[in-house]
This record gives C-alpha cells, structure tokens and sequence, in this order.
C-alpha cells in the first residue's frame, strides 16, 4: 500500500497542473495565515490602547461620591485572541465594548459588522475559511482524477492483474491525496505555532492539535466519499458533480436551514419582551407579589435591629449604601434566572444543531474549528459571564465604601479619595481553560468518527464489486 | 438550423435532463424557503414595533392620570415635577423606528445587526447600548440567514454552472460536434443561442420568485419601483455569469476541465475575492472600540460644569439664541435651575462631534469597501441589493440620523419652555408627543 502512495504523490509532484494549483493553494493558506496573524495583533495593540485608557482615567479620580463613581462606571472590551486569527468564529458579529456601571446590566455593542457595510458572507480571509470551504474542493478533485484517469487510462485493471487488491488500491489513493491534506493542514499550524512560538502553552497546543484531529477526519470523509462515488458509478461526469452537489449541500444550504430551524425549535424573547419581564421582576419582586418599596421597609427594620437603633440617623454606617448593595444583589438574582433561562435556550439550540453532525460532518467541523479557537458563542457567552462577575465585585466594592467608608446616610456630598479609585481592581478577562469546555465537543468528536468508520466501511467493503474498466 | 431554433430545441434537451430538473427544482425551494424568511423578518419586526407603541401608550396614559389628577408627581417620587418642561420631557416616553421595508423579503441584508427601536430621552444617542441587534444566536448570526439574495448571489451562478457545464463538450466527447457545426453553420452562435435559452429559462424562474415574494409582504403597495429595480439587478448579474461561464464554455476541451474552472471562478469571486477585501478593510481600519464617544459620554458634563457660569451661559445662548432673552437670563437664582436642566444640551453636542468622528470613520472603511466593487461584483450586487431593500448600512446610518434629530429637537423644546418658565399642563404635554413622535 505504501508503494502506491509513494506512486501518487510520485505522479501528483510530475503533474504541472496540479503541482501549480497545489502551489497556488500553500501561498493564498500562507497569506491568509500571516495576515489574520497581522490583524489580531493590530486589533490587540487597539484593544490595549482602549483598556490602558479607561484604566488611567478611572486611577486619574481624584475624589467622588463611590455611587457617582458607579454611574460613572467602567468599560469592559472584548479581546481578540490569537487563537482567533485561525478562525474568527462569532466575533466579528459580536459587540467589543459593554459597560459595567450600578443599577443596570448593560449589552455588549458596536460589534464589527455594524461598523461598515456587507462585505464577506463567509468572514474575513482566515485559514479556518481556506481550510474549511476551499481545501475540500482541491481534494475533491484530487481524488476525483486519482481514480478517473485510473480508469480512463486502463492502469487499473492492469494493477488488479498484477495482485494488487481492488479494496487496497482504493483505500490507498484516499490516504495518498488525505496525507496531502494533512500537509496542508501541518503546514498551517506549524507556521501558526512559529509565529506564535512565545505564547504557545498546553492550552494553546491542545486547542491546535485536536483542531488538526477534526481537520484532518473531515478531510478523511470528503477525500473518501469521492473516491467512493468515483468507483461506484460508471459515469465519471455524475460522480463528480454528485460530490460537488454534496458539498453544496453540506456547506451552503444545511448549516444555514437548520441553525434558522433550531432557533426556531427553541425560540428566544424578543428585547423587548426580555428586558419588560427583567424590569417587572426588579420591580415587583421575582414571585411577582414582593414589591421593591415593600422589600427596602423589611430590609431597614432589619437593619435597624440588627444594629439596634431606632431610626435610619441614628445608624453608625450609610444606610443608603447598604440599600443599594440590596438592590443590587436583588437585580443579580433577577439576572442571573432570565440570563440563566437564555443561557439555557442558546444550549438547547446548540445541541440541536450539533446534532445536525448526523447528517452533515461539516456542522461538526465548523462547531470543533471555532470551538477550539475559543471563538464560539460558549466563549462568547463566558466572556459576558466574567465582565458580570467582575461587574457585581466592582459595585459591591464602591457600595461597601459609601456605607462602611464614613459617611451617613443621605450624604451624598461625601467623596471617597484617589487612594480608594487606585485600589479597585481592573478587569482581567481570564482565557476560558479547554478541559472546562471540551465537553461541549465531545458529541462533534464523536460524529466525526462516526462518519469517518462509515466512510471507511463504504471505501472497504462497497468498492470490492466496482468494476475496474 | 437559426438561432431561433437551437434556442428552442435546447428545451428538448433541457427535459431529457432529470439532474438539470432536480437542481432548478432544488433552486426553486431554496429561493421560496428564502423569501419565507425574509417575510418572518419582516412580520417579526411589524409585529414587534406594534407591541412597542401599545406600550408607550400605556405609559403616557400613566402620566396623563397625574396631569387629570391635578398631581405634580408619582408619590414615590416627590423630586420629580411634571409641571417643568424638565421633568414633563424626562418622562414622555418615546420611540424611533426602523419600519422595514416590504423589500425585505429579497434580502434581509444588515437587518439583524441592529435594533430597530430606540427609546428616545434627552440622555439619549445614536450609539447608546439599547441600539444592540435583537436576542439572537451569534452563531446563527455568522452562518447567515437562508434569504432570497443569498439564493440569488451564491445558488444562481452554481445553478448556472449545473445547467451548462456539458454544452459543446459533451457533444464533442460524443464525437458528433463536427455533424453540430455542418448543420448550424456559425460555432459561437450554436454555443451562445444554447447559453442564451439557460439564461432566460434562469431570468424566469427568478422573476416568479420575485413575483411570489411580492405577494407575501404586498411589495407593489409601496414597493412597486423596487420590485422592478430589483428584477434589473439580478438581471444584471445573471448576465456576468453567463459571460464568464460563455467565456470558458468557449474555450472548453473536457467537462471535467469545465467543471474545475467554473467551480474555480465561483470560488474567486464568492469567497477569496469578498474575504480578502473583508480582512485588507479590518488591518487598514480596525474595529473602533469607541474609546473617544466613551471619553465624552462620562466627561462631559464635568468639562462644561468646570467652566464659569458666564461662559455656560453663552455658549447656551449661542446653541440656542431664543432663550437669550427668555424672563429666565434676567433672574440670577431660577437661572440656576434652568441652566442644570439645560447641561444636556451641551453636553448632546460633544456627543455629536465625537459621533461625527465615528461616522467619518466608518465612512472611510465603506469608501474602502466602495473602492474593491470593479473586481469584487459579488459584494457589489449583495450592496445593491441591501440598499433596495432598504437593509443596507446606510439605511442605518440614516435611521441613526434620524434618532439624533429627534433628540435635538427634543432638547431644545425643553431649554426654550425651561427658560421660558413654561408650565406643562396636559394639552402641552399632549403637543410634546405629538412634536417628538415626528
């Protein structure tokens, strides 16, 4: 077997034609590598430049009311990773910028595609749209000549005549243009991990060499459907336009109808309808029948007792602070049940679509790609959870000072100093670890394999009766 | 044989072809399936900006009690006074809208990139968080939506390529091209008569979507010169495939051969070309992270409360002359009042120059964009398309425009009755919402 992959590539090196499309393909992948390599870090250098900024300008205050500061608030940027210039995934779609500030958790706006008219349908020139839409079709056809002149030239019969195993032969073409696919795809990451040799660590690694794993077993199955319908029909025209049509359908039409269906299946609320049921909740209480005016007199008979006064003044600490810290961890519970309930939504859609693997591995590889590159919506939606949490630290830490900082209640004169600006801490967006989320592809792993063993069954045991002139 | 009658005999052709059938049929469902969407959208956002002004009403209707009451305010909120143009204004709640066009059913473009509803206040601007795009799943987002002009622009020319790939070298592997030419006389006329025919069969087949489209969200109604508009445009772009897939055709020697270099040219055009364009605009103009509107947003009514009363008040005047001479600017202590209530006037216009700047950025990656269209028609014809449909980031951006003008108009009314010492009762509260709906 390993003589007629050597044959192969012996005879794909001698083709002109191929060698130049083959060429053509390793330096658009090198362009588009460098240059989504090149634009993370532009983006990076800006982000840094917009954290740096708002940072100083928080440190930069000199004295004022912690609640004033709280409406004052801070911004929170989403960052580009550079796992991200293999495949974009979500992002540019997804806002940069949401603000953290008291009383309100604000969305995440001005995302990239709001910025300037339609450009891509299918993103930016990154490797992840080389590899994923335009490298199948050069093995398509590969592997589609591999057999074609085979037959045409009548080289095949006079293999079989000569011992070799029609069964052998197949799976020997497959593997010679798939380990051509395979080089492309080392060629990528190996240029990736020199570019990026600094900040390369387990995570970083992992993440690359199961993207390769997911890569490199789609290309398995396109590579081994073709040759498939290669030897299966008789008419070479039908077989190669029923694998391009095949391909249409995986890549164009499925992932679109069926991520419109699932979210049709499980339905999101509309804005308006989320932010009404958040603001009634806020009000009105979460059972719908414990008012904000009655929660704040319940809450300051509490606190009168506990600090065993008679009235508000008589208080040793600001009461208006500890109300606030109320509010707000009463508006946390109310986000985190409609936020959790979205959540929950945007999971179920999630699965749905995964499950569309069955029919179309391409859902899968597309779902492993941008998962693994940390630049799906599971990494989207841990980004927004970490801004969240560092939003309830920050509240809580301007709230505790306006109640326990010395002032009293009602003072709203009462400044806190530069000192206490400089001492609260700055966001830090942690990068999301890969055995925290690998779980959510083990499903697209395993439809992958499930499609390669069909596809290898099919190459075995469907090839044996093909006719070999 | 006249090229009347291969263009005809081509329909024979055509029928004995079941693959051929099966594609146009495919065609058919996916360009039905894409207007469906494009009405859902269309339906989903009527249906939305219904509810919305249902629930303004009950909002002005809770205010409108106060005033029929003879109440200055809510009892849980003693601060407040509707009876101030101040205060009357805070509380009138209005909305902006982007009504969709009935042409979105062709291409729903830009449109789940952005709100379509914008509450307006005199704190308001175009780039406040509540302009986010509607909940969605981002990655349904980046997928795309299935839409008419998605069918149009990705499915017609590989429909093209499925309905001519074996014109001329199919017969010539058959080896009866030579017995072709002797009856037809002129080669290029034969190829092009039979190229032709796909081409009007093609042409057909999308004016009945188009047709069909109309009648689910009632195109003609406003829509008619659109509709029309839209029929050239596809037109248009039919004929730049079947130029390129005549040009190939022509020089063709296998099918094969044929097959790669049209899958090869739709490749270009459909993704290399447009992602390379997308990613050139995003290293030559990054993503704006809004770092200078922030700056103003959080400062500004710092910067303009640093400076001297005097000068506060002449930059008022000078912003908005009639109040120069309002009663108010002769009382020193209710001036003091009136001009709290009018810092958001000021501070609305840093806002502004700082949005200026942002717009003439994403102006300049547009013009960047504008500029790629000689050798990127693909992202060209999806533009024009967005713009019919009125889907188009432009349309947006005017939409925002018109957002700002509501809140400048908003703005002055309430400087002009504050200086002025109004008093809002419920007929001038009623003519606040009848000027700020406009």
């Amino acid at each position: 077997m390993w003589q007629i992959i050597k044959n192969e590539w012996r005879f794909l090196s001698r083709t002109k034609l191929l060698l130049a499309i083959s060429l053509s393909f390793v330096f658009v992948l090198m362009i588009s590598l460098f240059l989504g390599d090149y634009q993370s870090k532009k983006q990076t250098e800006t982000y840094n430049v917009a954290k740096n900024d708002l940072r100083q300008q928080w440190e930069a205050i000199k004295e004022m009311n912690p609640h004033g500061a709280a409406h004052y608030g801070t911004y929170a940027f989403k960052p580009t990773t550079l796992l991200s210039s293999l495949d974009e995934g979500v992002n540019r779609i997804t806002g940069n910028v949401l603000r953290v500030e008291g009383h309100v958790q604000n969305e995440i706006v001005y995302s990239e595609a709001s910025q300037m008219q339609a450009v891509s349908k299918f993103g930016k020139l990154r490797s992840s749209l080389l590899l994923q839409y335009i490298v199948p079709i050069l093995l398509i056809f590969l592997a589609f000549s591999a057999i074609s002149s085979e037959k045409q030239s009548g080289r095949l019969k006079l293999l079989v005549l000569q011992g070799a195993k029609p069964s052998q032969l197949i799976l020997a073409k497959t593997l010679s243009v798939w380990l051509f696919g395979v080089g492309l795809l080392a060629l990528v990451l190996g240029s990736y991990s020199l570019l990026n040799i600094q900040n390369i660590d387990s995570n970083v690694f992992a993440r690359a060499f199961l993207f390769f794993l997911s890569y490199s077993l789609y290309y398995f199955i396109i590579i081994g459907l073709t040759v498939f319908f290669s030897t299966y029909w008789q008419n070479t025209t039908v077989a190669l336009t029923s694998i391009l049509g095949l391909w249409i359908l995986w890549t164009l039409f499925l992932p679109n109808i069926l991520m419109s269906s699932v979210e049709k299946w499980h339905p999101l609320p509309s804005r308006n309808e989320f932010n009404t049921a958040m603001k009634e909740d806020r009000s009105e209480g979460l059972d719908g029948h414990n008012p904000s005016d009655k929660r704040k007199k319940e809450f300051q008979k509490e606190v009168l007792k506990k600090y065993e006064v008679d009235s508000i003044s008589q208080l040793p600490i600001n009461f208006d602070g500890l109300v606030m810290q109320a509010d707000e961890e009463y508006g946390n519970k109310v986000w985190d049940k409609h936020f959790g309930n979205l959540r929950q939504v945007l999971a179920q859609q999630k699965q749905s679509f995964q499950l569309g693997g069955i029919l179309n591995p391409f859902i899968s590889l597309q779902n492993t790609s941008m998962g693994l590159m940390a630049s799906d919506n599971l990494h989207h939606q841990e980004f927004l959870l970490q801004v969240e949490n560092y939003r309830r630290v920050f509240i809580k830490t301007l709230n505790d000072k306006q109640t326990f900082g010395g002032s009293k209640t009602g003072d709203w004169e009462w400044k806190a100093d530069n000192d206490f600006f400089k001492s609260v801490p700055d966001f830090d967006y942690k990068p999301t670890s890969l055995t925290s989320v690998l779980p959510n592809y083990l499903l697209d792993f395993f439809l992958l394999f499930f499609w390669t063993t069909v596809v290898g069954i099919c190459l075995i045991f469907g090839t044996k009766k093909m006719q070999i002139i | 044989m006249n090229s009347i009658s291969i263009f005809l005999y081509e329909w024979k052709h055509f029928i004995r072809s079941p693959f051929k059938i099966l594609a146009i049929l495919f065609f058919v469902l996916a360009g039905i399936y894409g207007l469906h969407n494009g009405a859902n959208l269309y339906q989903k956002q009527k249906t939305e900006i219904t509810k919305i002004k249902q629930k303004v009403i009950e909002q002005q209707e809770k205010i409108l009690a106060y005033y029929n009451k003879g109440e200055k305010s809510p009892k849980d909120r003693p601060w407040i006074d509707l009876t101030n143009p101040f205060w009357a204004i805070w509380s009138l709640t209005t909305y902006h809208f982007k009504t969709p066009s009935p042409a979105i059913v062709y291409s729903m473009g830009q449109a789940e990139q952005y709100g379509f509803y914008k509450s307006i206040s005199i704190n308001s601007s175009p780039y406040d968080a509540d302009m986010a795009e509607e909940i969605s799943n981002p990655e349904r987002l980046q997928t795309g939506t299935l839409d008419f002009s998605f069918v149009v622009i990705f499915l017609l020319p590989l429909l093209l390529l499925i309905l001519l790939y074996n014109i001329k070298v199919g017969e010539a592997e058959k080896g009866f091209l030579p017995l072709i030419y002797v009856q037809t006389g002129e080669k290029n006329k034969w190829l092009l008569a039979r190229v032709a025919f796909y081409g009007v069969l093609l042409f057909m087949i999308s004016f009945a979507l188009l047709l069909y489209g109309a009648m689910l969200t009632r195109v003609f109604e406003s829509q008619s010169k659109t509709f029309f508009q839209i029929g050239f445009w596809i037109l248009l772009y039919l004929l730049f495939w079947i130029l390129i897939n005549y040009l190939i055709l022509l020089k063709s020697k296998t099918i094969v051969a044929n097959i790669l270099q049209m899958v090869g040219v739709w490749l270009i055009f459909a993704f290399i070309i447009p992602a390379s364009v997308h990613q050139w605009v995003s290293i030559e103009k990054p993503t704006n992270l809004m770092i200078d509107m922030i700056d103003v947003w959080r400062n500004s009514q710092e910067k303009i409360l640093s400076q001297p009363d005097s000068v506060i008040d002449q930059q008022l005047y000078a912003l908005i002359p009639e109040i120069q001479h309002a009663e108010i600017s002769k009382d020193t202590t209710r001036k003091v009042m009136a001009r709290m209530y009018s810092m958001n006037a000021l501070a609305q216009e840093l806002l502004k120059a700082s949005i200026t700047a942002i717009t003439k950025e994403n102006q300049a990656k547009n013009d960047l964009i504008g500029s790629s269209f000689w050798f990127n028609p693909v992202s060209f014809f999806q533009n024009k398309f967005n713009t019919l449909s009125q889907t188009h980031y432009q349309d947006y951006e005017n939409y925002r425009q018109g957002i700002q003008t509501l809140i400048d108009k908003r703005i002055k009314i309430m400087v002009v009755d504050v200086w002025k010492d109004t008093k809002v009762d419920k007929n001038r509260y009623l003519e606040y919402n009848q000027i700020f709906k406009k």
